[in-house]
């Protein structure tokens, strides 16, 4: 990113895309197999839909994420789709965190895809959304480890739809 | 990989390579915040003990005894953020 335009940021510090490369060096998941999207087998009012996301966030009183270890956390917490957001926090430490102390939706929608489920624009809600921090070091655990415990427990809840939001 | 990165420089003994990746995550990607971060974790505890406190010196002994290395280091990185979060001067843009 051009340190300027960075520097225009309010949220960012100065500096911080420096060294990202070599914060996280290859750390990035590559493909060599392509993996197509799978097609929606039935319209979205009547599908069952749940939420993944990167954004730390989690029910109060829910153990909190790891955030102070320096290769990660690869567990996920459950946030049932009826939680309230005063019910909710978020524990991270990699993203500004300024807006969505005001309104979590911006990071997490929860209300708006409460909404969507009650005007039947979305079929319905899965039981649980699911949670996760981004910050972790280890493609291998995060692909074949984290990333298929949620898989699993999204295929156990009859998901139809798994709408994917990094923070 | 990144692990694997680390885990290189830990075969070459590369300590210039692993301090500074410490530094980096606690200064979130600026190393001279990160050198300062560490220091003020260290200035802050050394504060806390200039008077001399009552502390729980058994409980330390038995922290050390009773844990393996894995979760001691766990530990130091926990105080790490604590006594940051303690010195009042919060840089991170979450929260632990």
């Amino acid at each position: 990113m051009d340190e300027s335009k960075e520097n225009d940021s309010p949220q960012l510090r100065p500096g911080l895309w420096a060294t990202v490369n070599e914060r996280y060096p290859g750390s990035m998941i590559t493909k060599s197999d392509f993996v197509p999207l799978a097609k929606l087998k039935k319209p979205l009012s009547e599908s069952r839909l749940t939420f993944v996301s990167t954004a730390g966030v989690q029910p109060k009183g829910s153990l909190p994420f790891d955030t102070v270890h320096p290769v990660g956390d690869y567990t996920f917490r459950r946030v049932p789709a009826d939680s309230k957001t005063e019910d909710l926090e978020i524990h991270q430490l990699k993203y500004p965190t300024v807006g969505a102390d005001k309104d979590l939706n911006v990071i997490f929608p929860i209300e708006r895809l409460q909404e969507l489920a009650k005007e039947k624009i979305i079929g319905e809600l899965a039981p649980n959304f699911f949670s996760f921090i981004g910050y972790n070091m280890n493609p291998e655990m995060l692909e074949e480890k984290l990333a298929e415990d949620i898989a699993e427990a999204v295929k156990v809840e009859g998901s139809d739809i798994a709408l994917l939001a990094p923070a | 990989m990144s692990l694997q990165y680390l885990k290189e420089a830990v075969s070459n003994d590369d300590t210039e390579k692993l301090i500074r990746y410490v530094r980096l995550h606690f200064g979130d990607g600026s190393e001279a915040a990160g050198k300062k971060e560490i220091d003020k974790a260290w200035i802050e505890a050394l504060k806390l003990l200039l008077d001399v406190p009552a502390t729980k010196r058994e409980f330390i002994l038995q922290t050390l005894a009773e844990n393996d290395a894995a979760t001691l280091a766990h530990l130091f990185f926990h105080l790490h953020f604590y006594f940051v979060e303690r010195s009042g001067e919060w840089i991170h843009d979450g929260r632990v």
